[in-house]
């Protein structure tokens, strides 16, 4: 067993709201720049839809990930040694600035400096690359909000394991829905891009998992960016070198969150320490036949923090106990492993992704009901307009799991997002959230009796603490209790390096010009 | 253990170089093994005209100045207008006399052994002058010699001691031989312009400083001098009859032809390449005002 630590996150897509300050907390940080202005290390996409860059998902136009024949190994679909090798001046699967959006700014200044004139000023949009006037075409997350759009969300490569029939059910005006699905790099523990760089530039990180690429290093081959399957390396073409999500490491070694996670409003953002053995990487990416069986194989990779051979092994490989007691308090651990609540994107890419997402639960089928409002007409001003068109939009329902069956999203689709097609997870999953918040009301409201309630715990397969525990760290919880950071112990790393004994006596404050009574 | 059996082994080749050393130096004077070496190939002493003049009294005809000056570098002697230097550069067909970076000692030892062996020297008697050893007589060469010689200079024999083959600097207008370098002197004429004895003393001990180096520790054999001479005797002889090689428009056409087969190759590997970006149908539609 070789116990590693790995910095993981998990996202609770049922508390997204779409409104992209993860997105911008990150361009402010890192990508606003020369050559970086069309890159979104973070970005949120809507779904369905086609994401960014448009239709990542769809392996079959960009050749990401690791692709499995049946009894061979895995490899790189559209990288390696000889396809590296023969494509090496030129990967012809790239995309291309179209693919994302060509970036844009306005003239402002047009607004406050134009001479009087018979028509008002307008700031004309101009590119980012070419500094020239430009039809604006493309948006990092143009197709926002716009489910049942034929352009976007039906184009999403996600619904091509429905029938025709299904699809259509789910475009219909009625029942149209949609969620959001934040996005940064999933740190992955068999990362494709590292496989693939030529230059030997990608690594990951051995005290925290975290995937970095070199700048120094970095030789502009592009590899990386058609070989990571979510798209999440990025070629600058300011400097001529790729850049990707760095976790906010200068962040998490000062003990902070990282930009995107600290800003998020919905608070829908967790990290902490996953332990997890890294001589089953292999085992698990390469024997393992069906993508469907990759989730729980994945999953059994990550170890329990509280088992004494995990420990024991852990401080062999050098994990501090620091690093050990983090692991155990982490969210992380809480959400994927003790209440299973939580899945990596595309498991079937095969680069073990190890941000996690909560499926969302939203949005609850509703019944229409008849009902009168005439008793709320009276209530109102006779001037205020109202419509008694005698109908109730019911959320609630006699049936216990009659949400979840009839949901307005197909299982399908989500199965083919997270769980590399298996049903019945996913449906596990939200029964477990409905579960959750059937338990809650009977708690605050009132409305559901004792007995109901006992029930959906029951059929779920929880109890009522860990109802409670995943409550409070849904609901509830607090910045630490959402974020629980490892200390990096930086000092270690800079006593490999250098004497830290070297510079004492040359700290504190000093002075610009020499003290005319000093020494 | 190891390492005193490596200290006798260290001595043992110190002793051996030494003694051959001593026996190669010792053996001659400094002015014979430069004279032989170098002087040889065009001069001789008393035995009569050869490329160059017979040296045989030049040190009563000239001075050892002006000797010292033609040998270090005759080109500078006869550009500066030295009306004996550019005589003799006329009568010999104009062809130069390499230069010799030596010092005064060395070019007076050399001074001294023509003295020496010049008649009425000391070392004349014995030796009845000195001339390059003359070798089978080219009249005895027959079309097996010619065939080898074309080989040897078309690189299709290996030269015995590895020396570099000849047509990767010289070249030779024959139709059986592919064009050679255009580095040095076109040898078609060479027998013509140098002579039996020339030719064979040149090709044997090479005065010219890049052919010295190149040919410095891998001497031609006797019967490989034998051969080319016989071959650009040979060369010589047919040239009339031969064409020039003009290889311009066949390097320009087979380049164009490999690069369309390289252009196929590349088209079929990149088939299956995306091409363009996937929201062009979507871009297409978009109104444009630019």
């Amino acid at each position: 067993m070789d116990v590693r630590a790995q910095i993981s996150m998990v996202f609770h897509l049922d508390k997204c709201i779409g409104c992209h300050t993860c997105s911008i907390a990150c361009k402010n940080i890192w990508t606003d720049r020369k050559g970086a202005e069309y890159m979104w290390w973070n970005n949120v996409e809507t779904k369905p839809g086609t994401g960014y860059p448009t239709k990542w998902e769809d392996q079959e136009i960009y050749k990401g990930g690791w692709e499995k024949k049946p009894g061979g190994n895995a490899r790189l679909k559209g990288a390696g040694k000889l396809r590296g090798l023969l494509n090496i001046f030129h990967n012809p699967h790239l995309p291309v600035i179209d693919d994302y959006y060509e970036p844009f700014t306005y003239k402002y200044l047009d607004l406050i400096e134009s001479p009087a004139g018979d028509d008002q000023p307008t700031a004309r949009p101009v590119s980012l690359i070419t500094g020239k006037p430009m039809d604006i075409k493309m948006g990092p997350n143009w197709d926002d909000d716009l489910s049942g759009t034929p352009d976007y969300a039906r184009q999403d490569p996600n619904l091509k394991d429905l029938s025709p029939a299904e699809q259509e059910a789910m475009f219909q005006l009625e029942r149209m829905a949609f969620f959001y699905l934040p996005r940064i790099c999933n740190h992955c523990l068999n990362p494709a891009c590292v496989a693939s760089c030529p230059s030997g530039a990608i690594y990951k990180r051995g005290e925290d998992g975290v995937v970095l690429i070199n700048q120094k290093v970095c030789r502009a081959w592009r590899m990386c960016v058609t070989a990571c399957p979510y798209k999440k390396s990025y070629f600058n073409w300011g400097t001529g070198k790729s850049e990707k999500c760095i976790l906010c490491y200068p962040r998490l070694e000062a003990g902070y969150a990282p930009a995107c996670m600290h800003s998020c409003v919905g608070r829908i953002r967790y990290l902490g320490v996953m332990l997890y053995d890294a001589d089953s990487i292999s085992e698990v990416v390469n024997n393992i036949e069906k993508d469907v069986d990759l989730v729980n194989q994945q999953l059994g990779m990550l170890l329990d923090p509280f088992s004494e051979s995990v420990i024991k092994a852990a401080k062999e490989n050098g994990i501090s106990d620091s690093t050990l007691k983090a692991a155990q308090d982490s969210p992380v651990y809480k959400f994927v492993k003790e209440w299973g609540l939580a899945l990596p994107l595309h498991p079937e890419f095969r680069t073990l992704p190890m941000l996690f997402y909560v499926p969302p639960l939203l949005p609850v089928m509703a019944s229409l009901s008849a009902a009168d409002h005439g008793e709320q007409a009276k209530k109102m001003d006779p001037a205020a307009k109202f419509w008694n068109d005698g109908w109730l939009y019911n959320t609630s329902t006699e049936e216990l799991w009659g949400t979840i069956d009839q949901a307005r999203f197909p299982l399908k689709y989500l199965a083919s997002m997270f769980s590399a097609g298996d049903e019945e997870k996913i449906k596990a999953i939200l029964k477990k959230l409905m579960a959750v918040r059937i338990y809650r009301r009977w708690k605050t409201v009132g409305d559901v009796n004792e007995e109901k309630a006992a029930a959906v715990l029951k059929d779920a397969g929880l109890t009522a603490d860990t109802a409670e525990g995943i409550y409070y760290l849904t609901s509830l919880a607090k910045f630490d209790d959402r974020f629980v950071i490892p200390p990096a112990h930086r000092e270690q790393a800079i006593e490999m390096l250098e004497f830290a004994g070297d510079t004492k006596g040359s700290v504190g404050f000093g002075f610009k010009e020499k003290p005319e009574r000093g020494w | 253990m190891e390492w005193k059996a490596m200290k006798i082994r260290i001595v043992s080749l110190f002793f051996l170089a030494g003694v051959f050393y001593g026996a190669a130096v010792f053996g001659q004077s400094e002015g014979e093994k430069l004279f032989k070496q170098i002087c040889v190939a065009c001069h001789t002493i008393g035995q009569g005209k050869l490329i160059g003049p017979d040296l045989a009294g030049v040190q009563q005809r000239r001075s050892e100045d002006w000797l010292t000056r033609f040998i270090r570098s005759s080109q500078t002697v006869i550009q500066s207008g030295d009306p004996v230097a550019t005589a003799l550069f006329e009568e010999y067909n104009r062809i130069p006399m390499p230069d010799n970076n030596y010092s005064d000692d060395q070019i007076r030892a050399i001074i001294s052994y023509i003295a020496e062996n010049s008649p009425g020297g000391p070392g004349a008697a014995e030796t009845g002058g000195i001339s390059p050893a003359p070798g089978r007589p080219l009249s005895e060469a027959g079309e097996a010699n010619i065939q080898a010689g074309k080989n040897l200079f078309e690189g299709r024999t290996r030269l015995n001691n590895g020396g570099p083959t000849c047509n990767s600097c010289h070249n030779v207008k024959n139709d059986a031989l592919m064009g050679g370098g255009a580095l040095a002197k076109d040898l078609t004429d060479a027998y013509s312009r140098l002579g039996e004895a020339g030719v064979k003393a040149i090709v044997g001990n090479p005065p010219f400083p890049a052919m010295k180096q190149a040919y410095q520790n891998r001497p031609l054999t006797e019967t490989e001098v034998f051969d080319l001479t016989a071959f650009l005797q040979h060369a010589d002889r047919v040239r009339d009859t031969q064409q020039a090689k003009n290889y311009r428009t066949q390097l320009l056409f087979s380049g164009l032809g490999g690069a369309l087969v390289l252009l196929l190759l590349f088209g079929g590997f990149w088939t299956r390449s995306k091409r363009g970006s996937v929201n062009r149908k979507i871009y297409d539609r978009q109104i444009k005002t630019i």
